[in-house]
Parts: C-alpha cells; sequence; structure tokens
C-alpha cells in the first residue's frame, strides 16, 4: 500500500472507532441509566448529548 | 450545490470486472454496486411480503366480523407489517440507495470499509429468517404492535424471543451500515468537492446516518431490557416487579422518533435530486434545504412524547411536546418551498421519475399536514390510535418514503442497468399507485375522526363503507406493484440502451461514467472544481 493509502485506510479506521463508541455508549448508557435508576435525569443526558453531539459533528465539518 | 463542474472522467474507462460468478459473486461480493443492488432486490422482496400481510389485514377487515383469521393472528399481523416494511423494506431500500449512489456521487472507488459492507447487508436475510420463523412457535409471532410495549411484550411467548433477536441483528446491520456511509462520505470525497458541494442525496444520507448511530443502540437497549425482564429476573419495565412500563415507551420513541426521518431523509435527497434535473433548473435554496434537513434531525430528538399524550404526562411536559414538534413544520417547510420554486418557471417535463417526486410533494405534504393535527395536544388527545393515525403515517411512509424510491429507481435505472426503462409502463405505475394509494388511506381520516381504533380485527357496522373502500383501494395499489416490477425486469432484459448521461438536467459525477456503471469507478478520483 502507498503511503496516501496507509493514512487514508488509518483515517478510515480512527473515524469509524469514534462512531462506534457513539453507538456502544447509547447502547450501555441507556442500560445503565435505568439500571441505576433517575430517569428523567438520564434523558435529559441523553438528549442534551445527542444535541451537543450534532452540533460538533456537523459544525466541525462545514469549513471542509 | 447547482453544478458539479469536474475536468474529467477518470478511472473507470476500462472493465475491470475481476470477480466470481454466478452465486458467489453475490455472497462474497464487496462491490459497493453489486452490494447495493442485494439491498434493493431484498428490499423489494420484503416489501411484498409485508404488502401479502397488509392485504390479508384488509381483507379480513372488509366487513365486519371475524372472516379469514382469528384475532391473535390478525395482531400478529399488524406487528410483523410494521417490524418488515421498516426494517426490512423502507431502511434497507434506503441503504440500496446509498450503496449505489454515495460512492459515485462524491468520486470515491467503494464504500470505506468493503468487507464490513457485506457483512451489514448479509445480516439482515438471517435476521428476517428470525422474524417470520415467529409464526410457526409456540405461541405464535409478536402480536403487541411494532412498538413492542411492555406489559404485552414481556408476557408475549417465544415469538418475542425472535423478534428481539432480529430487532438486535437488524441494529446491528444498520449502525455498521452507518459507520461505513459516514466515513465514506467524510474521508473518501474527490478533491474539490468540499461538503457543501456535496448532492444533497449525499447530505440527507451523512445526516440519516449520524440519527442511525445514535438511536439504533438505544432500540437495542430498550429491546435488551425486555429480553431480560423476560428471562433473567430484572424488572426494568415488568410492573409486577417495580419497573415502569411508560418508560420503555419514552425510550422506544426516543429511537422510534428520529426512525421516521431516517426513513424520510433519504427520501428528501432522492427528491431533491430528481427535480432540478427535471425542471433544468439547479435546486432552489441549498444551503437552507442543508440547514432544513439539520435542524429536522435536531429537533427529532425532542419530540418523542408526542406519542404518548394519553400516557399522562404533565401538562408543562404536553405544552413542550406540542410546540417542539410544530417547530418542526418550519424546516420541512423550506424543503417543501424550495421544491416547489426550483420548478417555478422551469423547463419541466414530466418523466417518471418527476411524476413520482410530484407525487411525493404533494402526498408527503398531506401527511405532514395531519402530523400537524396530530402534534396539537388535544386534538390527539381524541385521536390516538385511531385510523387517522394509520392514514396519516401511510401518506408519510408510502407516498412519502415509497414514492420517492419508486422516483429513485426510475431515475438511476439507466445508470444501473445500461438501459432505459419503458415510460408507458413507469407512468402506469405512477398513476395507478397514486389513484390506489389515495383510496386505500384517504377513508382511513374518515374512519379515525368517527373514532375507529387502530389494530382491531373486528369493528361496529358504521364503519363498513369506508373500510371496504379501503380494502379495495388496497388490492388495486398491491397490484399496482406488479406493474413496477414488470417495468424494472423489462428495462434489465430488454430496455434500449441508455446514454452515459441519461437525463438532460442530470449534473452529478454519476452521469459521468458510463452505463451501465464500470464494476469499479473513480479508482483515479475525479477534481470537482
Amino acid at each position: 500500500m502507498t503511503d496516501r493509502a496507509t493514512r487514508l485506510r488509518a483515517s478510515n479506521v480512527r473515524t469509524a472507532l469514534v462512531l462506534a463508541s457513539i453507538a456502544l455508549v447509547f447502547f450501555f448508557g441507556i442500560i445503565a441509566a435505568e439500571y441505576m435508576g433517575g430517569p428523567t435525569a438520564a434523558i435529559g443526558v441523553m438528549g442534551s448529548t445527542v444535541l451537543l453531539f450534532l452540533v460538533v459533528a456537523i459544525g466541525r465539518n462545514l469549513r471542509k | 450545490m447547482s453544478s458539479i463542474p469536474h475536468d474529467h472522467v477518470a478511472g473507470h474507462d476500462h472493465d475491470h470486472a475481476h470477480h466470481p460468478t454466478g452465486l458467489l459473486r453475490w455472497v462474497t461480493t464487496t462491490n459497493h454496486k453489486d452490494i447495493g443492488t442485494l439491498y434493493l432486490w431484498f428490499s423489494f422482496t420484503m416489501f411484498i411480503v409485508g404488502g401479502c400481510m397488509a392485504l390479508t389485514i384488509r381483507t379480513e377487515l372488509f366487513q365486519p366480523g371475524l372472516q379469514i383469521v382469528n384475532p391473535e393472528f390478525f395482531n400478529s399481523l399488524t406487528t410483523l407489517h410494521g417490524l418488515i416494511m421498516i426494517f426490512g423494506a423502507i431502511m434497507p431500500a434506503a441503504v440500496g440507495f446509498a450503496n449505489w449512489q454515495v460512492p459515485l456521487m462524491i468520486g470515491a472507488p467503494d464504500m470505506a470499509f468493503a468487507r464490513m459492507n457485506n457483512w451489514s447487508f448479509w445480516l439482515l436475510p438471517p435476521a428476517v429468517v428470525l422474524l417470520i420463523t415467529s409464526f410457526f412457535v409456540p405461541g405464535g409471532a409478536a402480536a403487541g404492535g411494532w412498538t413492542l410495549y411492555p406489559p404485552l411484550s414481556v408476557q408475549a411467548g417465544m415469538g418475542m424471543d425472535l423478534t428481539i433477536f432480529a430487532v438486535h441483528i437488524m441494529g446491528a446491520s444498520s449502525i455498521m451500515g452507518s459507520i461505513n456511509i459516514v466515513t465514506t462520505i467524510l474521508n473518501l470525497r474527490a478533491p474539490g468537492m468540499t461538503l457543501m458541494k456535496m448532492p444533497l442525496f449525499v447530505w440527507t444520507w451523512l445526516i440519516t446516518a449520524y440519527l442511525l448511530i445514535a438511536v439504533m443502540p438505544v432500540l437495542a437497549g430498550s429491546v435488551t431490557m425486555l429480553l431480560t425482564d423476560r428471562h433473567f429476573g430484572t424488572s426494568f419495565f415488568n410492573a409486577a416487579g417495580g419497573g415502569d412500563p411508560v418508560m420503555f415507551q419514552h425510550i422506544f420513541w426516543f429511537f422510534g422518533h428520529p426512525e421516521v426521518y431516517i426513513m424520510i431523509l433519504p427520501s428528501f435527497g432522492i427528491v431533491s435530486t430528481i427535480i432540478p434535473t427535471f425542471a433544468r433548473k439547479p435546486l432552489f435554496g441549498y444551503a437552507s434545504m442543508v440547514y432544513a434537513t439539520a435542524s429536522i434531525a435536531i429537533l427529532s430528538f425532542i419530540v418523542w412524547a408526542h406519542h404518548m399524550f394519553t400516557v399522562g404526562m404533565p401538562a408543562a411536559g404536553l405544552l413542550f411536546f406540542m410546540y417542539a414538534t410544530m417547530l418542526i413544520a418550519i424546516p420541512t417547510g423550506v424543503k417543501v418551498f424550495n421544491w416547489v420554486a426550483t420548478m417555478w418557471k422551469g423547463s419541466m417535463t414530466f418523466e417518471t421519475p418527476m411524476l413520482f417526486a410530484i407525487g411525493f410533494i404533494f402526498l408527503f405534504t398531506m401527511g405532514g399536514f395531519t402530523g400537524l393535527v396530530l402534534a396539537i395536544t388535544p386534538v390527539d388527545i381524541q385521536l390516538q390510535d385511531t385510523y387517522y393515525v394509520v392514514a396519516h403515517f401511510h401518506y408519510v411512509l408510502v407516498a412519502g418514503s415509497l414514492f420517492a424510491f419508486f422516483g429513485g429507481v426510475y431515475y438511476w435505472l439507466p445508470k444501473w442497468a445500461g438501459r432505459m426503462y419503458d415510460e408507458k409502463l413507469g407512468k402506469l405505475h405512477f398513476w395507478t399507485s397514486f389513484v390506489f394509494f389515495n383510496i386505500t388511506f384517504f377513508p382511513m381520516h374518515f374512519l379515525g375522526l368517527a373514532g375507529m381504533p387502530r389494530r382491531i380485527p373486528d369493528y361496529a357496522t358504521q364503519f363498513t363503507d369506508w373500510n371496504q373502500v379501503a380494502t379495495v383501494g388496497a388490492f388495486g395499489f398491491g397490484l399496482s406493484q406488479l406493474i413496477f416490477l414488470s417495468a424494472v425486469v423489462k428495462c434489465i432484459r430488454s430496455g434500449e440502451p441508455a446514454p452515459a448521461k441519461a437525463w438532460e438536467g442530470a449534473d452529478t459525477l454519476e452521469w459521468t461514467v458510463p452505463s451501465p456503471a464500470p464494476y469499479h469507478t473513480f479508482e483515479t478520483p475525479p477534481v470537482v472544481k
């Protein structure tokens, strides 16, 4: 593989890992929040996280 | 994005289709075009399976009393019809479009993770097999509705376990597919293709994929808790053990409402591609379309409880969710305005894709308006779980998502198959679908307003007339889809050869490669100016 291809591959894996970690946090997060109780707070935190995540994810790429 | 000037047609002027042939090709393929084709045929098959369930439901409802199925089986049919249409037909169809079109539209050689792409698809058939086999296990298939609400889902038989596993598998497939799509769009765009130069279809899929990554794990988490409630002695949602069934509804709809936009945003992208082509004008308000799509996605996370106005929320909660829901009409209105403005004074022609796009705008807007009616809390309390709701979401998902997908298939078939479809068959398919769709679902507004509840196999006699009309319409709509199948098969087998640029007004990158698109495209990325 050329240098460019290697760099691209690494970049792809990095992006995928970030996205997969978000999915894992949501999966285990919702179960943990329910297990610990306090559903209102848990849903509030989840909602805010999603909003923040979307704003940051879209915002940081707008200028590319 | 008005148009993409590109200085070449690179890297696809040869046809190095080194791949196995026969069945092995389709099982082992890592090519985005093959996988897109697999997704699209799979989703059409599931559309027919789910459609047969719908026709059985409509046959049972042709007259009051019990005719052909028992009530439990009827409930299983409504449940599986919903699950199969959402997870087996609409979502895979959207992913099929993404697989075919995203790499071609951004000038990428393939998806970022080609092997994972193969896996994402091949997880789906076992999941659907689990769903369908659930009809044959003791206790029958899940029968508590596609929303899987407890306590019914906690008490149901083995069919519910199969459904939960199927949802897990389909969720994993969706998440892998979404990660692939986001990575492809962010990292593999052709030089010069900035985010704000991307075709709108790609933008809508980027946002849809983010939505999927955020909400599918929540659904997976909630059904996992259902599973542990059923078999491992936990009481997350089991009221008998101190659990909270209403909490399941909150969590489910935190997934469920974004899911609605997951199904409709790719359709917005398809319509935004078709209309400028046949109006021969650039899309009006490209940037506002992008921001409207993002706004819809963000708002979709804060409106979930409008699906559960009747569970007994505080008045402040009811008001918040009512107003938040109404806010979605603003970005959606921006989109509808922009589509109409794109057509304004355009040199329009009305080929089949354009007919489906205009049909989409007309009927989706009606579905949107009934959504606004249902957003009004006191009205929704009256109409909750009536046929008005059934009419509303079928206007959004059938006339919305499905019509856009039909339009997309006719639009891109020349590129996929290398042949033109039969325009007469396409138009016949559109008009029969349009007419029979309205015959089927418009009367359901009357039935709902008159108080007919959904998910019942029997009903009071005053609802008979409109139910009979709806049943006749449903069979007409079902038979219309055979026209679609024949149009596609005829196109593939004996259509006129298609030129590289099949539509005069098309200006996205896929039209720079030959038709049919070679097995490998853009191995040397094109430069977008």
